[in-house]
């Protein structure tokens, strides 16, 4: 199924949740919406779900406008944080709760349709059991299997994994994508993550304060984040404020922040098989543009743009460092190769580091 | 297909059935609440088709009732507030700091007293510290001379304090129990003594729930009706006791403006109970309560006997106070004059209702009334105080205004409601010319329907609102309607609720006293406490006995309703 929000506003007395958010998500695919916490991607997804209506804009199923239709006339399976088992029901009864108003699809009997469901959740065996007596992540498979029971043509997952560590977080990730690839079901999945939203995800939007701010495939907006906040918001990121010195020739910018000159490049790149996406700005010499780097972007050899900073901060985490310059009073966050700096000692705190990045490396924002 | 239309106008009924059964609660409230205390007040200020105020300025300007009747009442309301308080919260202490054998069974028994027939209590307290009581032959075995504890305030306040402080125990038990015993250790680890800790960490986090509990204990002693009439008799009057002994004389105007003059008092002071309550709404437990350590001290030092010792003592006043009294019911109702055992007490109710004239009172009436009366009171209540409990914790507007109006029964005393039910209903209204009258019957089961489904409602509210409301959004999901949902997923939910509040409405048809005595009055609606208070005036053991016979059937219907899966409630 195809689901499309047109300008959907959600407005609480005079605080807006929604401003006229507008999304197309394709038959199949695995939409992520991603925010911080109050960007209105819950809001968004209780529009869709039907247990919030729109003050405006319209949300459609295959073109057909849902105003009125209330949830249960829906056809949509939610899976929420808190699984929200029916704690007086078994295993099997929560996941057939949903058979009780439509024909079993495939026209098997229930119990065997509760039967498949269950294995394909890797719970086999598991209908007589209690809610309670399930570990979380089980639980959160039971919910799984429960809301895809009656065969819905759109899931909604409400920051299923949150409750979850880490570990079986990663497990149950992977799990849910291959489900769903598997079925084929139409999915939006809400996440605060945004490393979650980049794993899964065959597009993202991110939100912010009630707006999309970008949608894209995860490499489109890891790498040509549009605006500042997805920029910083996705990953981490350097984000500088220039002024246009000159535009040679040659092409591209030079761009001055502080007392520094860089030089930018513009040009098209295409990630994956979405559009063109392409870093570029009409600002002429005198006006101020924004850029940023991945920390990932800078390193010590080479580069031809460079920085010189003091360290401030170092944090090994593994097979990188994480090292943070103060660099005339800007922090600026690079990420090293571990093995780089073992041998003479270069990242004690407060020594001196240069590291330089390349114009193809920086990409400048709306 | 006829398919979509029927669903189309099963979903427009649907989408109305809250709407609809709300109406429905709400005029039945109307014609067996609001218009009976309406027409109390029409009483008070209507005289003769005009408007009077004379009745209201003449009960405010007299001496008698300003100083002996309202005064009076508001003091025994306080001393018994201050009583209820010093013997509650130590067993506050107790259950919630120390462990012992029974405690969880102890706590749980708290909330007997409030289901107590308050007629039954004052029958005990009678054969306790009447003039033959247990008291009194206990002292003079030792061989003290008699005291007279009976008709003084003194009796009034300790019954008041059987009925009160159980509730001032389980409230503030609540609230210990959910103090952090991570917020004492943070207190400590700053360097706080034990002594400082309680005074600065854990005291704040009791005041509300003590505070609570000593309005609401006020609230129920100022409107006390039963204890204070058998214990005070006419001479220590209470508002109430004095309103009854008008409506007795037959002079209607003046028990109605008494009337609404102590419902103003008590609607004022439920509303600053109701609104303190609101902002207090703290306690919800915690996973790391304070520990709880043995009541025997494992070292002997001069501090853990002197604890022992108060504990000690406290635990004999309890024993005397709550235990005493049922004991010397159940002891006066096998005792003979000569103070031998004897059965002639039952003999005399199984012979009354052999022989009895038809004016006389009759055991066997009373017990099948008070059932029959209970079981009505269960079918009106109960979906009544479901039905409220829904629309008190959904939002939507207006809800502010049904929280009120819902709660307002609670503030309005059976006596206010009763008097009300038989100046309109009763004795009969005039509909668009047609003159409607009910059977004290009907008015009887309809005042105990509001008394008693505000308990429903409070017993079924909470779990409504602990309800995680994405079990509902996730059946909807699935296809179930709204209605569906609520039948399916959140009834089963709260039906410990359902039950605890059924066996309430049951325990309070039964041992309600206040509006029944005024409806039985020349009927033969006579229910079981009636009875006992009947058999009171003349001779106490027949009393004593209907008041056990009052106790079994109490506590049989309590058993059997509570058998069906119900916890305690949650007041």
């Amino acid at each position: 199924m195809k689901l499309q929000l047109d300008n959907v506003s959600k407005r609480y007395g005079t605080a807006t949740a929604l401003d006229s958010v507008s999304l197309s998500v394709e038959e199949g695919e695995f939409f992520t919406l991603v925010g911080p916490s109050g960007c209105g991607k819950t809001t968004t997804l209780r529009c869709i779900a039907g247990f919030e209506s729109p003050t405006e804009g319209a949300v459609r199923f295959d073109g057909e406008s849902m105003a009125g239709v209330p949830p249960e006339a829906r056809g949509v399976g939610v899976v929420f944080q808190n699984y929200a088992l029916f704690p007086h029901l078994t295993v099997g009864e929560n996941v057939a709760y949903g058979l009780r108003f439509t024909d079993t699809p495939g026209g098997n009997s229930r119990d065997d349709r509760v039967a498949e469901l269950l294995e394909l959740v890797d719970l086999a065996g598991f209908e007589d059991r209690d809610p309670d007596s399930l570990s979380g992540g089980q639980q959160q498979r039971v919910a799984l299997a429960r809301a895809l029971a009656p065969g819905p043509d759109l899931l909604l997952l409400d920051e299923p994994m949150s409750a979850l560590d880490a570990r079986l977080r990663d497990r149950l990730r992977r799990q849910v994508k291959h489900i769903q690839s598997e079925l084929g079901v139409t999915t939006v999945y809400v996440t605060h993550d945004q490393s979650e939203a980049l794993a899964v995800s065959d597009r993202v939007a991110v939100l912010n304060r009630g707006r999309v701010e970008q949608v894209g495939n995860p490499r489109e907006v890891y790498h040509r984040p549009r605006t500042r906040f997805v920029a910083e918001f996705v990953g981490e990121n350097n984000v500088f404020d220039a002024v246009v010195e000159s535009r040679p020739e040659t092409g591209g910018l030079r761009v001055g922040v502080g007392d520094d000159v860089f030089a930018l490049s513009e040009g098209r790149r295409t990630f994956g098989k979405s559009a063109a996406s392409q870093s570029e700005s009409s600002a002429a010499p005198g006006e101020t543009l924004t850029f940023c780097v991945r920390p990932e972007a800078l390193r010590i050899e080479g580069g031809m743009n460079r920085i010189r900073g003091t360290i401030v901060d170092t944090e090994f985490q593994g097979a990188t460092t994480r090292l943070r310059l103060d660099w005339d009073g800007t922090d600026v966050a690079v990420t090293v190769d571990d093995e780089s700096g073992r041998e003479d000692g270069r990242f004690e705190l407060g020594s001196t580091l240069e590291v330089g990045f390349d114009p193809t490396a920086a990409h400048i924002l709306e | 297909m006829s398919g979509i239309p029927v669903r189309r106008v099963a979903r427009f009924f649907e989408q109305r059935l809250l709407s609809f059964v709300a109406g429905l609660t709400a005029v039945i409230l109307l014609v067996l609440f609001y218009y009976p205390v309406a027409t109390v007040f029409a009483d008070a200020v209507l005289e003769d088709g005009g408007l009077t105020i004379e009745p209201l300025v003449a009960i405010l300007t007299s001496e008698f009732y300003l100083v002996d009747i309202i005064w009076f009442t508001t003091k025994q309301a306080f001393y018994s507030t201050l009583a209820s308080l010093a013997l509650g919260l130590p067993a506050a202490w107790l259950f919630s700091r120390f462990e012992f054998p029974g405690r969880e069974t102890l706590r749980s028994l708290t909330i007997l007293p409030f289901v107590m027939p308050s007629i039954m209590v004052a029958i005990g307290f009678v054969a306790t510290f009447g003039r033959n009581g247990t008291l009194n032959r206990v002292l003079s075995v030792v061989g003290l001379p008699p005291v007279e504890l009976l008709f003084t305030l003194e009796a009034i306040i300790v019954a008041h304090a059987f009925y009160n402080a159980p509730l001032v125990a389980r409230i503030v038990t609540a609230a210990w129990e959910s103090v952090d015993a991570r917020t004492v250790e943070t207190a400590r680890s700053l360097g706080a003594t034990p002594r400082r800790a309680f005074r600065d960490v854990v005291l704040p986090q009791l005041l509300p729930s003590i505070g609570i509990g000593a309005t609401l204990t006020f609230i129920f002693t100022f409107a006390s009706f039963p204890i204070v009439l058998a214990l005070g008799g006419f001479q220590l009057a209470t508002i109430e006791v004095f309103v009854y002994s008008k409506v007795r004389d037959l002079a209607y105007a003046e028990a109605a403006s008494l009337a609404v003059i102590e419902t103003v008092i008590s609607i004022a002071l439920t509303a600053v109970y109701l609104r303190y309550e609101a902002n207090q709404r703290a306690a919800g437990g915690t996973a790391n309560p304070l520990p709880r350590q043995s009541v025997l001290p494992s070292d002997v030092t001069p501090k853990s006997t002197l604890r022992t010792a108060g504990i000690a003592g406290y635990t004999a006043i309890v024993g005397l106070v709550f235990i005493v009294p049922i004991a010397s019911m159940i002891l006066a109702s096998v005792t003979g004059g000569d103070g031998g055992l004897t059965l002639s007490h039952y003999a005399f109710l199984v012979e009354r209702q052999a022989t009895g004239a038809s004016f006389q009172v009759k055991p066997l009436p009373a017990i099948v009334n008070s059932l029959v009366f209970a079981g009505g009171t269960l079918l009106v209540a109960v979906p009544m105080g479901v039905t409220m409990a829904i629309l008190t914790t959904r939002t939507y507007r207006g809800r502010g205004l049904i929280d009120v109006l819902s709660m307002a029964p609670f503030a309005v005393s059976g006596i206010v409601v009763g008097l009300g039910l038989l100046r309109g209903l009763v004795f009969g209204v005039d509909v668009f010319g047609t003159r409607i009258s009910v059977t004290g019957a009907l008015a009887i089961v309809a005042a105990h329907s509001v008394g008693a489904y505000p308990f429903v409602t409070r017993n079924v509210a909470p779990l409504f609102s602990r309800l995680d409301g994405r079990l509902v959004e996730s059946a909807r999901s699935l296809g179930a309607t709204r209605t569906r949902a609520l039948l399916d997923i959140e009834l089963p939910l709260v039906w410990t609720g359902v039950v605890a509040g059924a066996a309430f409405a049951v325990a309070i048809s039964i041992g309600e006293f206040d509006s029944t005595i005024i409806l039985a009055e020349g009927s033969g609606s006579y229910t079981m406490p009636v009875a006992v208070e009947r058999f009171l005036g003349r001779r106490l053991g027949p009393a004593t006995a209907m008041g056990c016979v009052l106790l079994a059937v109490t506590s049989l219907s309590f058993f059997v309703v509570d058998r069906f899966g119900g916890r305690w409630g949650e007041l």
